[in-house]
């Protein structure tokens, strides 16, 4: 579904991330794990029409859309979730969702289905934005970009400024909607939860693609095992 | 004193509707238009020329309000083009200078071919009674006019989809961005919007008092002068800084002096600058 | 060997630079002295008439307000949209206290000069205070210059209002004669042009570079950016007060439109868009070029507002440096002594405007 080729993009002629590769088919949930400051955020801003690329190439379902402004590839059915959310602070959670379905009508099912998801959001309907927790928001956030019943859920560091819990809860309810075939992909610098999550994964380093291979695969290489999962 | 109150919330409900089209442009697009006051006198003078060639009012009215959104349409074709290529600071600047030549040349040419034209709407009938005031009915026509612009515009923005997203930019742009919202087409919206209002205020403004070719400084002087005590960007905070500082013009002009007026008004501005900079009902940030 | 040429204060013809601010006065005396002696011979050619030399010396006097800006402005980044009611400061001021309050003209000019300083620093000391960024200084100038205008209509028993005041003071002396004003007002240019050289020669011109190109590295620098500030506005506005003063009595006479903001401030600010922001001569360019086109376009009276309102578009998307920059750097380019360095942004004030140039280019 996702194709990404010698990918390389970054700020002001300085390259954050160089040549990088990846896929991710119908289906599956992908991470791509990295400490701070390797260039997930670059990667995912640049990938999604939110930063400009230097070179290479994004394949959407064989659309090349490599380029295009975030609102179109909003459009193509690849929806983002940055890692700062971006919510509507002055705006209530219901007119969040309701966006979340820009351009189509909000369809009443898709709400109740998120809803039930994340029934925390239901409680606040007509709560404004600005006013509420960070876990809450972070489940707004997904559930904004649900809305529009997207082929593929884009999502940077979901568990971001989460308490363990949360962060947890926020991936169980990922892991019901893979259940019901969306497809994911997830950066995320707490591997272990992304690990208990995807299929197959990328580990980006310092802008390069430095490994990669299914779940069992990277849990079982020695050199992530010491870097990311703390064991000796 | 009742009589002043009374003139003073006419010439607010005015002085909102106009900040509300400034101020939609600055909290969406970023872009500070001093061609403004300029888009509000072409507008009048549009209606004036078509009622001279017979046109009844209410059509030419009409081609006034449509002169004043193809006004905006035309702003964001071709003048601001360059300017939406920068972001923050460098892009406000360059709108500001942009449009402070547009306003020369509008008002240069305007003036130089129709130095005494002027738009005036009469309102047949006699006075109506309000709380003891006899109020002419231009000034309450103009004023209906105005509330119902705002009760439309409210709707709009609460209501409907594409109000909604309109909003949205003005909240988070990236956000918006990120569930498909076209920012330029949100910005070009409100371009046009915020010209029919230019127009709107121009033609009810004439109800009330003649409206001509020179009037195109103040007025952008007014609108200004609102939209920074409301807080940029925020319409329900121009309607209420409108309407109060419509009552304060109108006193002080009675009790002491227009020109001290004016400087009253000019100082709630300053003074909100300095103390508030967010405004009446803005956001810090 | 382009960056000296160009230095960190954007093309400057002549001027001042890091390497040239250890070279001695003469450097910085001669170009002034050849504008004096161009400009000298000027009543020679049309000192009969009465008409052309008061257009002559209203052109000196914009050359001074355009120093004073230029100094507020190019120097320290500072939108002062209140040249004119600075100017104005010091002319109704000083026609006031010569004529109604009887003080000696040249008094009369030194208190006025002084309220006009006062005012400038004020302003630049609230816009430190609170903070303002560039769009909110012009905004409160802004405020500034139209409340003085206010000021003027309403206090009409003292400004005679709309009509304006004669200014009685000084009749009957030299400075109501064709000729000796011009040279007068020559000499105020000079001696700014000096002022504004030797202040960018000056430890102040240096930390006045600093917080143009950087205010963060400037302030981390132990430059105290507010003091600068502050400084280049009261040098500027009482260059600014001292010009209208003087001015106010070689003409006579006064009225708001004397030091109006469209009359003054907009000319001021095409002048030296056009002559170059932050040069030195850039201000004379500017004055003396627009001086001529107005006086040559005199006969489209009304239309020549359209002409300047294109000529603001043009300038500020085409040449935010102003036109002696861009035609000097294109002469560089042309013989091969620079690179892409024109696209860097240098001060603030001209570097918002060349973010403006370069990114609307670079989309072409």
């Amino acid at each position: 579904m996702l194709e990404v080729t010698g990918f390389s993009a970054g700020y002001q002629g300085n390259d954050v991330v160089h040549e990088v590769a990846f896929r991710v088919d119908p289906g599956e949930a992908v991470m791509i794990i990295g400490s701070n400051g390797a260039g997930k955020t670059t990667l995912f801003r640049a990938m999604c029409g939110l930063l400009s690329s230097s070179s290479g190439k994004v394949l959407f379902g064989g659309d090349d859309i490599t380029g295009l402004p975030a609102e179109r590839i909003a459009r193509l059915g690849m929806r983002f979730v940055s890692a700062e959310r971006h919510l509507f602070p002055r705006m209530t959670v219901q007119e969040n969702l309701l966006l979340g379905a820009y351009p189509g009508r909000p369809d009443p099912e898709t709400m109740s289905v998120v809803l039930e998801l994340f029934p925390r959001l239901a409680e606040r309907l007509r709560q404004h934005v600005g006013t509420m927790s960070g876990g809450e928001q972070q489940m707004l956030a997904v559930g904004r970009a649900l809305m529009s019943k997207p082929q593929l859920l884009v999502l940077d560091e979901p568990s971001t400024g989460l308490a363990p819990l949360l962060a947890q809860a926020t991936y169980e309810a990922l892991g019901v909607l893979r259940q019901r075939g969306l497809t994911v992909l997830v950066a995320e610098q707490q591997v272990p939860l992304a690990m208990a999550f995807s299929d197959r994964g990328y580990v980006l380093e310092n802008g390069f693609i430095r490994l990669q291979g299914t779940t069992e695969e990277l849990a079982a290489n020695p050199g992530i095992r010491s870097a990311y999962l703390g064991v000796t | 004193m009742i009589a002043n109150i009374l003139d003073g919330i006419v010439l607010g409900l005015q002085f909102g509707l106009l900040a509300t089209g400034l101020t939609l442009v600055y909290g969406l697009g970023g872009v500070l238009n001093l061609a403004y006051g300029q888009m509000a006198v072409t507008s009048a003078m549009m209606v004036a020329f078509a009622m001279d060639a017979g046109i009844p009012a209410l059509p030419a009215v009409g081609i006034g309000l449509l002169a004043g959104g193809l006004l905006g349409l035309f702003l964001d074709q071709t003048i601001l083009r360059p300017v939406y290529r920068l972001h923050d600071e460098p892009r406000v600047l360059l709108s500001l200078l942009l449009t402070l030549g547009v306003s020369f040349i509008v008002d240069g040419f305007l003036i130089w071919r129709y130095p005494l034209k002027a738009l005036t709407l009469h309102i047949g009938g006699g006075a109506v009674e309000i709380l003891g005031v006899p109020m002419r009915r231009g000034s309450l026509v103009a004023s209906a006019i105005t509330l119902i612009t705002f009760v439309a515009l409210f709707l709009f923005f609460q209501r409907t989809t594409l109000g909604r997203a309109v909003r949205s930019v003005i909240e988070d742009e990236e956000g918006a961005r990120l569930v498909g919202i076209y920012p330029d087409r949100m910005l070009r919206l409100i371009l046009v919007l915020s010209g029919v209002l230019a127009a709107l205020v121009a033609i009810t403004r004439s109800m009330v008092t003649p409206v001509n070719t020179t009037s195109g400084l103040s007025i952008t002087v007014f609108a200004l002068i609102v939209t920074v005590v409301g807080g940029l960007g925020n319409v329900a905070g121009a309607l209420l800084a409108g309407i109060i500082l419509g009552i304060v013009s109108v006193v002080a002009a009675d009790l002491i002096g227009s020109y001290i007026s004016l400087i009253i008004l000019l100082g709630a501005a300053a003074v909100t600058i300095l103390i508030r900079p967010a405004g009446l009902l803005g956001v810090k940030e | 060997m382009s960056k000296r040429l160009t230095g960190a204060t954007g093309t400057s013809l002549i001027g001042g630079t890091e390497a040239r601010s250890s070279r001695s006065l003469p450097v910085l005396l001669i170009p002034i002295g050849v504008v004096g002696a161009a400009l000298a011979p000027v009543p020679l050619w049309i000192g009969d008439s009465r008409v052309l030399m008061g257009v002559a010396v209203l052109g000196l006097a914009f050359a001074c307000y355009a120093i004073g800006f230029n100094v507020i402005f190019g120097s320290t980044g500072q939108l002062f949209l209140c040249v004119g009611a600075l100017a104005g400061i010091g002319g109704y001021g000083a026609a006031i206290l010569a004529d109604t309050v009887g003080l000696p003209i040249t008094a009369s000019i030194l208190v006025a000069t002084l309220a006009a300083t006062f005012t400038g620093g004020l302003l630049s000391f609230i816009a430190v205070r609170r903070s303002l960024g560039v769009i909110f200084t012009g905004i409160v100038t802004l405020i500034f210059t139209l409340s003085f205008d206010a000021l003027l209509l309403g206090l009409s028993d003292l400004t005679g209002g709309d009509t304006g005041r004669l200014i009685d003071s000084g009749a009957g002396t030299f400075l109501r004669d064709q000729i000796p004003p011009y040279y007068l007002m020559l000499a105020l240019v000079l001696v700014f042009l000096l002022i504004h050289g030797l202040l960018r020669r000056s430890h102040i011109g240096w930390a006045f570079r600093a917080l143009r190109d950087d205010e963060v590295a400037a302030e981390l620098a132990g430059i105290d950016v507010a003091r600068y500030r502050v400084y280049g506005a009261l040098i500027g506005a009482a260059m600014l007060g001292l010009a209208g003063s003087t001015y106010a009595f070689t003409e006579g006479r006064l009225s708001p439109t004397t030091y109006g903001f469209g009359q003054v401030d907009v000319v001021v600010l095409v002048m030296l868009a056009f002559g170059g922001i932050g040069t030195l001569f850039g201000p004379i360019v500017g004055a003396v070029t627009f001086t001529i086109v107005d006086e040559i376009l005199i006969e489209f009276g009304q239309l020549r507002q359209v002409a300047y309102g294109i000529l603001i578009i043009v300038l500020f998307l085409r040449m935010p440096r102003g036109v002696i920059p861009t035609v000097a750097s294109l002469w560089r380019r042309v013989r091969g002594l620079e690179g892409s360095e024109d696209s860097e942004t240098t001060d603030s004030a001209t570097g918002n405007l060349e973010v403006v140039s370069a990114e609307s280019h670079s989309a072409e």
